[in-house]
């Protein structure tokens, strides 16, 4: 299959696309399908993610012949699934409720005195790179189920900023927040995994 | 002068290079001052790399089986109509 991360790769996949080549979707469907699920979840949890994300498969088929390329296959698709989403939102008179009014986590800033100066700091350097960190199964599973813990809009703007590399703008327009709104969610994440790294440092213990 | 808090509050928009030149100064003057913050930084930086290599994302064979039937119908159905 064609190597997507390059523009040209992405460009063979869409004309293949484009002939509806069952195999190109294979692929396109286990490149893309993390992403927007990812999407589905902001809007609708976990419960009719994958309802939406089925559904976009099959409207895929037919919109790809109208794709110009404006944008690139992975961010069109998100849209796709936030178009989707939010018509299904509007059908049954749900609204995505997002807390965006505190910056720090509580853990974290019950860590802080009344000066705003450390009470409880950190005590361990984390010194070992990512791929490192990763390498320890036990650490690797306590991660899959922090991630798996967050809220939802956390775990969403999280999984599109960081592991999909989209820019601000995109997650903003395909998640309907303001910047800020996405810098909270994003910060937010982070601290939590920042906590239980530090306390798997110090424990061993998830 | 920022306090060890008020650094927590924007340490992510330091992290990803979002802070207006004043803000990013007052940042790097605290975490000279700082070694509690500077671990903190450090660390948190650490959990944002580790966030970017690992995706949890780990979807079902049946999921991915089912959207690849549902593909194939349609495809069969689009050819179908010529």
């Amino acid at each position: 299959m064609t190597n997507t991360s390059s523009p040209e790769g992405e460009i063979a996949l869409i004309e293949l696309l484009k002939k509806g080549d069952q195999a190109a979707y294979k692929h396109a469907v286990r490149l893309y399908t993390p992403g927007m699920l990812a999407v589905a979840r902001f809007y609708h949890g976990n419960a009719n993610a994958e309802d939406v994300v089925q559904d976009c498969w099959v409207t895929v088929i037919d919109a790809i012949n109208k794709f110009e390329g404006r944008a690139g296959l992975k961010t069109w698709l998100h849209r796709i699934v936030a178009n989707r989403a939010k018509n299904r939102l509007r059908t049954t008179n749900r609204e995505v409720s997002t807390d965006f009014s505190e910056t720090l986590d509580p853990e974290l800033d019950s860590r802080y005195g009344s000066s705003g100066r450390w009470l409880k700091p950190p005590t361990l350097k984390t010194d070992e790179s990512a791929d490192q960190l990763l390498e320890n199964d036990a650490l690797k599973e306590c991660l899959n189920q922090h991630l798996s813990r967050l809220p939802e809009a956390q775990r969403s703007a999280l999984v599109l900023y960081e592991t999909h590399h989209h820019k601000s703008d995109d997650i903003c327009n395909i998640l309907d927040i303001s910047h800020s709104n996405l810098r909270v969610l994003i910060h937010r994440a982070r601290q939590k995994i920042f906590l239980m790294v530090e306390h798997f440092q110090e424990t061993g213990e998830c | 002068m920022l306090s060890c808090r008020g650094l927590a509050h924007i340490a992510s928009d330091y992290i990803d290079d979002e802070l207006g030149t004043v803000n990013k100064l007052s940042v790097r003057m605290h975490l000279l001052m700082c070694p509690h913050c500077r671990t903190f930084m450090g660390n948190l930086r650490a959990s944002a790399a580790l966030l970017e290599k690992h995706s949890a994302q780990t979807l079902s064979a049946d999921y991915l089986q089912r959207i690849d039937r549902e593909i194939e119908r349609a495809l069969s159905n689009d050819n179908s109509r010529g």
